[in-house]
């Protein structure tokens, strides 16, 4: 179906506006992996050094909300924090995959 | 009296023009594409610069960063894989646009295998119904027909 500007335009500002949640969700999602490592006492280095990696950049690119802990890491991730890996899953989640969370855990699940 | 120039630390948590413009040169090709591609800059906590370009509409994260710690740049992709490290930039940028293309050629590669493979479970599953369901009408419509 061919679509009108003034659609195109509103579509283009809906993937704006839901770039912008995606964003906004991923820095609140790397400030409170920020907090919890400074819980535990670590450093962007010394979190990266725990976790096997060559250098502690991917730490600051997650902590700043320009990526996701892959979920392959979650585990490690988890457990340098001290923290148990499910819930920490659970809690990425909230951020990551609000709707799938949501689905699964309810509004209670927060 | 002589003054003598000295080129800007590095390590002070910002970039360069010089070598902002040797990044975004290199990936203007992404960053244009109309996807709604961008890039933005950040500081690692101890003050390292970062260049982060992001991927396409609605998610906008991190496809590849390229991170500069004490005059060395570091390449990674979204997931934190190491790409490449050079001390020098043009070279790191050079790596950084193949990484561009070829995480694109990937995609289309992947979009062609999605098609054939559907193509091949239209043509074995759906087909052999519409033939058996043909066959159906044209045996029953001469009955359909008598009862009429």
């Amino acid at each position: 179906m061919k679509r009108g500007k003034h659609q195109e335009v509103s579509a283009g500002a809906l993937e704006r506006s839901a770039a912008s949640e995606a964003r906004q969700l991923r820095k609140q999602a790397g400030d409170w992996l920020k907090q919890r490592r400074a819980d535990a006492g670590l450093s962007q280095v010394d979190l990266a050094a725990r976790l096997g990696l060559k250098y502690y950049t991917f730490i600051s690119q997650v902590e700043n909300g320009f990526s996701r802990v892959p979920t392959e890491t979650m585990e490690a991730w988890a457990t340098e924090l001290g923290l148990e890996p499910a819930a920490f899953a659970k809690h990425l989640l909230l951020y990551y995959e609000p709707e799938l969370h949501r689905l699964l855990f309810g509004a209670e699940g927060k | 009296m002589s003054v003598v120039a000295f080129e800007r630390r590095q390590g002070n948590g910002e970039w360069s023009e010089t070598e902002l413009s040797t990044i975004v040169a290199a990936l203007r090709a992404a960053i244009a594409s109309g996807e709604g591609r961008g890039w933005e800059t950040g500081t690692t906590e101890n003050g390292d610069a970062q260049f982060y370009l992001l991927g396409p509409l609605p998610d906008q994260a991190c496809e590849l960063c390229v991170s500069r710690i004490g005059g060395r740049y570091i390449l990674e992709d979204g997931a934190g894989r190491l790409l490449f490290e050079h001390q020098s930039l043009p070279l790191v940028a050079l790596h950084a646009r193949a990484a561009v293309r070829s995480s694109r050629g990937w995609l289309v590669a992947r979009a062609m295998l999605l098609w054939c493979i559907t193509r091949q479970i239209i043509h074995e599953k759906v087909e052999p119904m519409l033939t058996e369901s043909e066959d159906l009408l044209v045996q029953l419509a001469p009955q359909l027909a008598a009862f009429a």
